[in-house]
């Protein structure tokens, strides 16, 4: 058992004594009861799971949580779906999303936007040539997995959301 | 409208159970159904300007929704702590299940329940006749199948669970010992559809299915395969003449005859995984003070489902007979078919009745969801094709099949029939012979899945129309074209499609696309190292299964503000969307309540039903509906592509209903035109525009100041209705205000005003002739793609560079959600054509080793994603929704074959064509 304290969504949770071999899927499912974040394959493969690592210098990273241990994320600030929307106002990417009609079952939704956001966020410090935008997105959301949609909508979301503040995004 | 009003208690059946759908709210507590009615009253609803989904911003913030997302401490009433069952399943089926050795779990690890066939043996459990099968392998028998469930591990808390799960992963605590070789079953079915045209087109057929009936061969001698040809003292008299007309297409086809190409191949398809990405997932709870049992479901099959475990614990003994099932159906994370009629339910269900008092959850991960969930069939097509070689026009068309169902019978014989009658694809064949087998064998179940049959053979057929114009040097778009069923032309059953036949502007559509009008010149450009090719296929499929179920239940409030209630589920499709926007059409406003999944908010109609619609005569169908409460079916499964054709139907006739009897009459008052006025028979001209009612010469009236005109002078402002369909919608007339009103509806309530609603009695009523049960299929849709294909010689790694499908869908509720069924289609169809495979039996997915690491499905990188183009087809006039979710899927896979061909000259007769078999084949 390890005594872990986390900040998820800018809410610090813990210290709490939890399992060493818990996985952060489970702790945010079963004992936070964040559902938003899914359970896909519990092998790292389709990353339905995807949460968002702030970093301490400034950046962010996803990272799957069905196979890591909650106690990997201790002291660490996360983001889940549940956070994105601030004041009940959705972000532009969720905004986006949902005007593509990027998905459909909506089970794989809460990873892409995490690996979204975690693009746009990158691309805001490091602005990218137009003519790299559609192969740089399809490198950052390659590891997800859907089912549903093709992969099309999600494509279409996000380059939209990046030209529409090119300004920001593209150099 | 609050969900409050939903409390009743739905019907009781003959176990003796009552079965319902009461919410069980608590002022502090979040009832279900507000989790699940989207996108909620007065919540922002990117339906309404047409941008989003009805369920879009659940889905955008982590909602809970899915059934896997609920716990005990989610449901109002509930006690608060979730147990955990682990539902354990044998890697092994040719071996004697001997036991389990739980010894590694130990202390806190140790189940508080353990489960087996030997616990239920007692208890007087019912497993409806469709799950037939051990539920549990009993110790001393061989597992039916691998994967079957040996037994459920009950544990009180999730982390004695979930180091028990951990513990356990390897399946070598499940025991076997002496060697016993696979489980023999007979068949599931075996059937033979043979079909000989009349001399002329418009002559009557010599022989049909629909002539005839659909026939088997029954059990004809014990060997694996049924025998087919016709021994006239040893089967029926309709076999022997199904099977005389088959062996002279057979003969004729084995004919050495210099005018006819004969090709005689074999195509072969494997198992996959439905892949849903949200695994199973249940919870269940028994509460012994109420004896009611309560659950929380995700499956496509809610009104099957809730009668089957109803069935299940029926005859019970107490306690494990519960007084009443409560079932809540949530939204699912995919289901493709996979979630249709599911045996999971049914652990869900013992696990609650085994721990009784205490909420259990039964979730798979991935491993046990590749280990038991529904898989599609492996398809051996064996198929013989004659065309003269004159005219291009194929002349004789003969297959015989065979399909792998894995364990339990689930939908084999359906599927396996559906298959069949897809044999024949796009085309006008005048003398057809095709039998089909479906077998037991050890593998995984298969059952439903996107496709269902169609898939396979159809991807069969369109490889073999291209090898034969290939072989005869003619264009194969042109052959296509001559050989194409027309609107009038009869299927292999002998029926006509009662829906627009629009192959040939599909076709005329691929021909003109730059894909196939470049074929030549970007093969000739292709880099030094790579092969070019491009292939086309053209697919037809059937929507609805000739017993398919539509209610509705639509309320308008006083304020304007519309509800909508429905029986199909939505698994991602879009359902609740294309509910929403087919009841506007009538109503003028997009519903901000859609409720799905429902199998009781119907009950103002007190419906009663008896008989198998499938196997009804018509005698018998003409003396039950007599009763103005009986209808042949209640309600049926989202399935076969049925959402926007079949699901929508009856919200929408509910909707007529209330415009018709509600807001048409407001109408008039508020426009002051006496009943006696021309004017007041003219609603059709009406027509809504931004949420007006518009009439020529007259000033629009808002659907807010209608719907409290309405309200306020006690018109319709609710109705619920049922319809059934076989191939054809039932339809009656009921005594409404006066007027004898006919609608393609049986059943119908109405309530005025903020009244009770009240059940009418039809006046008359006409349900489709049971003879339609010998329809092969009747409502179906076209769709085509053309790919083109780079393929690195020294790799085998193929890209797709560009592909295009065209469709036709009829009248398009929401044009988005169609495109996004023809996208996710086309990605599933690379994936089958190019990466899915499971291997049948040991090594396969029954041994629970398998996930998404070993097994592939496409990713982004692997589509085309900036050069899929996908075209719609306008509707024709006054053309309904079709069903397209399944077509989409079907010509990208021998799309994908045949340009591989073009490319490499290699034609590949099983699928995968995977990036090894490329390059072998290249090197």
């Amino acid at each position: 058992m390890t005594t872990v304290a986390i900040t998820i969504n800018g809410q610090k949770h813990g210290p709490s004594e939890i399992r060493d071999d818990l996985t952060m899927n489970d702790y945010l499912r079963e004992n936070l009861g964040m559902t938003g974040t899914k359970f896909g394959c519990g092998a790292a493969q389709c990353l339905s799971c995807a949460i968002i690592v702030d970093d301490p210098d400034g950046t962010s990273h996803t990272s799957p949580t069905c196979i890591v241990p909650a106690v990997h994320f201790n002291g660490q600030s996360i983001r889940t779906v549940e956070g994105h929307a601030k004041d009940g106002q959705l972000s532009v990417l969720q905004k986006a999303f949902i005007a593509h009609f990027a998905f459909q079952c909506g089970y794989c939704t809460a990873g892409f936007l995490n690996e979204a956001q975690v693009l746009l966020e990158r691309l805001a410090k490091t602005p990218l040539p137009r003519a790299n935008l559609e192969t740089t997105i399809t490198e950052a959301l390659d590891g997800h997995l859907c089912r549903c949609t093709g992969y099309v909508k999600y494509h279409e979301a996000v380059r939209d959301v990046i030209l529409a503040d090119a300004a920001r995004y593209l150099v | 409208m609050q969900p409050s009003r939903r409390q009743f208690v739905k019907w009781a059946t003959a176990t003796g159970i009552t079965l319902s759908l009461s919410p069980m709210a608590t002022a502090a507590s979040v009832p279900f159904d507000a989790h699940e009615i989207l996108p909620g009253e007065g919540a922002f609803n990117p339906a309404v300007a047409g941008a989003g989904r009805i369920d879009g911003v659940a889905k955008v913030t982590g909602a809970k929704l899915y059934a896997s997302d609920f716990r005990a401490s989610d449901m109002p009433g509930w006690p608060a702590t979730t147990s955990h069952a682990l539902l354990v399943r044998a890697p092994d089926a040719t071996h004697v299940y001997i036991g389990m050795d739980l010894a590694r779990l130990s202390g806190s690890l140790k189940p508080s329940m353990v489960v087996t066939a030997a616990e239920i043996d007692s208890i007087g459990l019912t497993v409806p006749a469709f799950y037939a099968g051990d539920l549990f392998c009993p110790v001393g028998k061989t597992p039916l199948y691998l994967g079957q469930p040996v037994a459920l591990l009950i544990f009180e808390t999730f982390d004695a669970y979930d180091r028990a799960r951990l513990a356990l992963r390897d399946n070598t605590f499940v025991k076997f010992g002496e060697e016993t070789g696979p489980v023999s079953m007979p068949p599931f079915a075996a059937f033979r559809f043979t079909r000989v045209a009349g001399p002329a087109p418009d002559a009557p057929d010599v022989y049909s299915p629909i002539m005839a009936g659909w026939v088997s061969p029954g059990k004809i001698q014990n060997t694996e395969l049924p025998v087919w040809a016709p021994f006239a003292k040893e089967t029926t008299k309709p076999y022997g003449e199904a099977a005389r007309h088959g062996e002279a297409i057979r003969a004729e086809l084995s004919a050495d005859n210099p005018n006819m190409l004969v090709l005689d191949r074999q195509f072969d398809t494997q198992s996959i995984d439905p892949m849903f990405l949200e695994p199973e997932a249940g919870l269940g709870w028994y509460d012994t003070n109420s004896r009611q049992l309560e659950l929380v479901l995700g499956v496509q099959s809610p009104y099957d489902t809730t009668e089957s475990i109803a069935e299940l614990l029926g005859k019970a003994k107490a306690p494990f007979k519960p007084a009443g099932i409560h079932s809540n159906y949530a939204h699912m994370g995919g289901g493709f078919g996979g979630r249709d009629h599911t045996p999971f339910v049914l652990y869900i269900a013992l696990a609650a009745m085994f721990f009784p008092g205490r909420p259990v959850r039964l979730a798979h991960d991935r491993y046990q969801q590749f280990q038991g969930g529904i898989k599609r069939h492996a398809i051996k097509m064996h198929s013989r094709i004659g065309v003269d070689r004159k005219t291009g026009k194929i002349l004789a068309f003969a297959a015989d099949h065979v399909l792998d169902g894995g364990g339990l019978a689930n939908f084999s014989a359906s599927v396996a029939t559906v298959a069949a009658n897809a044999a024949l694809g796009i085309y006008d064949v005048p003398r057809a012979d095709v039998t089909t087998v479906a077998l037991h064998s050890r593998g995984v179940t298969a059952g439903s899945m996107r496709g269902y049959g169609t898939l396979q053979t159809m991807s069969a057929i369109e490889v073999l129309v291209d090898e034969a114009a290939v072989a005869l040097k003619l264009d194969p778009i042109d052959f296509r074209r001559r050989n194409a069923l027309k609107q009038d032309g009869r299927t292999l059953a002998g029926n006509r499609y009662i829906v627009s036949v629009r192959t040939p502007e599909i076709l005329d559509k691929l021909e003109r696309h730059t894909i196939w009008q470049t074929r030549a010149d970007q093969k000739s450009r292709a880099k030094p190292g790579f092969l070019v090719g491009t292939g086309v296929a053209c697919a037809t499929k059937d929507y609805g299964t000739g017993a398919d179920c539509s209610n509705g239940r639509v309320e308008l409030g006083p304020d304007g503000r519309i509800a909508i209630w429905n029986d199909h589920t939505e698994m991602g499709t879009g359902v609740s969307t294309a509910l929403a926007n087919r009841v506007a059409l009538h109503l003028g406003g997009i519903s901000d309540q859609v409720a799905v999944a429902q199998v009781g908010a119907f009950d103002a109609l007190g419906m009663i039903t008896s008989g198998d619609s499938y196997a009804m005569d018509q005698k018998t169908q003409d003396s039950l509906e007599k009763n103005p409460r009986w209808v042949p079916a209640i309600s049926s499964a989202t399935s076969a592509s049925i959402g926007a054709h079949v699901g929508t139907h009856a919200p929408a006739e509910a909707a007529k209903v209330i415009f018709q009897f509600g807001l048409w009459p407001a109408a008039l008052l508020l426009w002051k035109i006496a009943p006696t006025d021309p004017r007041a028979k003219e609603f059709a001209k009406a027509q809504w525009k931004n949420g007006e009612l518009t009439m020529a010469g007259l000033a629009p009236l808002p659907l807010k100041m209608l719907a409290a005109t309405a309200h306020a002078r006690g018109l319709v402002t609710g109705a619920v209705a049922h319809s059934f369909s076989r191939w054809e919608w039932s339809r009656a007339r009921f005594l409404l205000s006066g007027v004898q009103y006919r609608a393609e509806i049986d059943a119908l309530a109405v309530r005025r005003g903020n009244g009770p609603f009240q059940r009418l009695d039809r006046v008359s009523v006409k349900f489709p002739p049971t003879d339609n049960n010998r329809i092969g299929t009747s409502y179906t849709s076209m769709c085509g793609t053309a790919v083109r294909v780079e393929i690195e010689k020294a790799t085998g790694i193929l890209k797709i560079a560009k592909a295009y499908s065209v469709l036709e869908c009829g009248q398009a509720l929401v044009p988005d959600l169609v495109l996004g069924q023809a996208q996710g289609g086309f990605a599933m169809g690379v994936g089958y054509a190019l990466l899915e495979s499971l291997p049948p039996f040991e090594g396969g997915p029954g041994n629970g080793q398998w996930n998404l690491d070993r097994y592939l499905i496409a990713r982004g990188s692997d589509l085309p994603l900036h050069d899929l183009e996908i075209e719609m087809l306008p509707p024709l006039p006054d053309e309904k929704p079709k069903g397209i979710a399944e077509v989409v899927m079907i010509p990208v896979v021998p799309a994908l074959l045949n340009a591989i061909h073009d490319a490499t000259g290699r034609r590949f007769q099983s699928l995968p064509v995977t990036q090894s078999l490329l390059k072998g084949a290249l090197a």
